[in-house]
């Protein structure tokens, strides 16, 4: 196998994209976002932990449980990769199957809801 | 396929029963759906069709397995309803994964791709932790799902691995293709290929519960409530036979000699740990647990025959074994809910509280221990019979041996009900319909004893 | 994509796999804390799909690659399960730790 140097160009613009794309973003909500500067804004984001003092308090459970229902239906969507790359091969017969696998989706996340499993009160 | 889908939509039916608060009517709506894919799986009968792209095929060996495996479900789930249904705030739920769980069964037996047998084991395995984690406040049940869940993880590795090794050496996931590159490699020595059997025989022993694979099995059965440990010990040790044998019966049959030495001292040490470690245990949970570790070790005996006749005789011991257990797991449940103690002196005087009970006890455990005129006894004569014409004759002996050893711990809650006496004498009442059904289970089980012939051969 | 495989040989893969299973199955009996259990045997799975992956190129056969999503959603149904139970269990008894788990013996 001879690669040259050139054929390592695309993952060098590769990683100047990714590079610019935080340093943009993080501009730009700087220049974007509205400038409210409470205290508790202030202090260092920590998802809901208190940033100073002890870091190993118990969480609360409806956090688990929003994790692990995003855990669920956020690896769910892998299945929809292979379908996107076959869109075209797979027809109106792989579109059924698809709107099947969504459809047996949505009735997990219509119990969830219905349950009260995303109620934070 | 009708089945799947039937249970499919059954089970999520049950799931919407509480938010949508028709929950009352989900037993009567699991029973029907039940009943409605069992009818919709004998219509396969010698169809023999393939479906979801040769995914699954519908053979008689899977519609034989499938309503063994729906039949025991739909009676575990009457019964369900009867002990936990007033008290219990999940009823709906656990419905849905009772039947859900049934449907990762009807997977296990009609697969013919690996990706199949994964997700049958799986869809299967997950709804058993949650099952046997259904008290939660109480910690055996705690420690049940725990233990049942690390053990049944860490196995799931190990089918994985040998699964994939196989992958690796045969390039494929369809059995057929796998039995074809097995046959014409068959004199060559094929590491990679072998150490993927030998663990898909770890992963699988695992989930069946062979000795030295089956230390999960005692703390789960007793952790879990007991009508769950019923649904355990019959539909899941079934269907995972059922998925053992369709494996290795049709790809990996024509290297038999690499793996069926394996598999005969598994066997030797599963029947003598079982039947020896049963005889000094008192809680009666932990007992039956043992003895289905014993069976285990009877049925893999099945595996070593050559011929079709290992099908018929696993598919004839997994009826007679998974009607008798249920019975005496459901007797079990109801001298704990009555005298609060699962160990056999529950039992003592039970012929001067509940005739009918104590009839059907002595019956399911003739059964179990393979007394003639049950249908126990040709479950076990077939099994021998099937492995001595494949020459395991020496085998065949040691498994009549622990046969004999098994009559002695089976007779101990016989032995109580009728001739000791009890400490109180309240009267044991059922509703008709448990009464219909437990006699229903025994009648079974002394027309399979007499008319072994009832059983199609598949 | 062979080209790859020209230059880190199957073996290597293979070799690789079992050593992170390896290490997947040692954590799982030597750990006392059950997540930690846990992640061991996430461990053993993720070596098979490095594995699964490999094979799928060497053979140029996606079969193999359809075979880690799957196990990567069933994981997932896993995780959750699995965590619930260890949350059940810590509200119970205020541990994790397995060896604390011997209530049921005979």
């Amino acid at each position: 196998m001879n690669s040259t140097p050139i054929d390592f160009f695309p993952i060098v613009i590769q990683f100047f994209v990714a590079a610019g794309f935080v340093g943009i973003t993080m501009f730009a909500t700087h220049f974007i976002g509205p400038k409210l500067n409470t205290r508790k804004k202030l202090k260092p984001f920590e998802s809901g932990v208190q940033s100073v003092g002890n870091a190993r308090q118990p969480f609360a459970i409806k956090y688990f449980l929003t994790a692990i229902l995003f855990v669920l239906f956020d690896v769910e969507v892998i299945f929809l990769y292979p379908y996107a790359v076959n869109f075209l091969e797979l027809g109106m017969s792989g579109l059924i199957t698809m709107l099947l696998f969504m459809g047996l989706l949505l009735c997990g996340l219509i119990y969830v809801i219905r349950s009260g499993a995303l109620d934070w009160e | 396929m009708n089945v799947v889908i039937a249970l499919t939509i059954t089970g999520i039916l049950n799931l919407f029963g509480s938010i949508f608060s028709y929950r009352k009517i989900t037993p009567l709506l699991s029973i029907i759906g039940l009943t409605t894919a069992i009818v919709f799986n004998s219509m396969y009968w010698n169809t023999n069709q393939s479906f979801f792209n040769h995914m699954m095929v519908v053979d008689n060996y899977a519609v034989a397995f499938g309503t063994v495996c729906m039949v025991l479900a739909a009676c575990l789930i009457i019964f369900y309803n009867r002990f936990m249904g007033d008290n219990d705030h999940h009823l709906p739920e656990v419905l849905s994964v009772i039947v859900l769980s049934v449907d990762g069964a009807i997977v296990m037996v009609s697969y013919t791709n690996l990706l199949m047998l994964f997700l049958g084991v799986e869809i299967l395995s997950i709804s058993f932790y949650i099952l046997a984690g259904l008290k939660k406040k109480d910690l055996g049940s705690n420690e049940a799902a725990i233990k049942y869940f690390l053990m049944g993880a860490f196995s799931t590795g190990f089918l994985l691995l040998g699964i994939t090794l196989i992958y690796g050496a045969t390039a494929s996931f369809d059995l057929s293709v796998i039995s074809e590159y097995v046959k014409l490699n068959s004199t060559s020595t094929n590491y990679l290929l072998l150490s993927g059997v030998l663990l898909i025989l770890v992963g699988l022993l695992f989930k069946v519960a062979a000795a030295p694979f089956h230390f999960w099995t005692p703390d789960v059965y007793q952790g879990a409530p007991t009508i769950i440990t019923a649904f355990f010990a019959t539909v899941g040790k079934i269907a995972s036979f059922g998925a053992f044998y369709r494996l290795f019966q049709m790809c990996f049959s024509p290297i038999v000699n690499e793996w069926s030495g394996v598999i005969m001292v598994v066997a030797i040490i599963t029947m003598f740990i079982g039947n020896i470690t049963a005889l000094q245990q008192k809680n009666l949970k932990r007992m039956f647990a043992y003895s289905s570790i014993a069976h285990a070790g009877y049925m893999l005996l099945a595996l070593l025959s050559h011929d079709y006749l290992g099908g018929n005789a696993i598919l004839f011991y997994s009826i007679a074994y998974g009607i008798s257990s249920m019975s005496a797991f459901i007797i079990i449940h109801i001298i704990q809910t009555q005298t609060g103690t699962d160990e056999a002196m529950g039992f003592a005087g039970l012929v001067h509280k509940n005739k009918t009970l104590a009839m059907i006890t002595a019956i399911s455990m003739l059964s179990l221990s393979g007394i003639p005129l049950t249908a126990g006894f040709f479950g076990k004569f077939y099994l021998f019979s099937s492995a001595i014409e494949s020459g395991y004759v020496l085998l065949v002996c040691l498994a009549v041996i622990n046969s004999f050893i098994g009559i002695y711990y089976y007779f101990k809650p016989v032995i109580e009900s009728y001739f000791k006496d009890s400490i109180t004498d309240d009267v044991i009442k059922l509703k008709s319909v448990e009464t219909i059904l437990l006699i229903f289970l025994s009648i079974a089980t002394i027309l399979l004893g007499i008319f072994p012939g009832l059983v199609p051969a598949i | 994509m062979n080209t790859i495989l020209s230059i880190v040989p199957i073996q290597y893969y293979i070799i690789l796999s079992a050593i992170l299973f390896s290490i997947g199955v040692m954590g799982v009996l030597t750990r006392s804390n059950a997540i930690i259990i846990f992640m061991s045997v996430e461990i053993m799975l993720n070596s098979v799909n490095l594995l699964l992956a490999a094979f799928s190129t060497y053979h140029n056969d996606a079969a193999g690659q359809i075979f880690v999503f799957f196990i990567m959603a069933v994981a997932a149904a896993e995780v959750a399960v699995g965590l619930a139970i260890i949350v059940m269990i810590y509200r119970n008894i205020n541990t994790i730790d397995i060896y604390n788990l011997n209530k049921l013996k005979g």
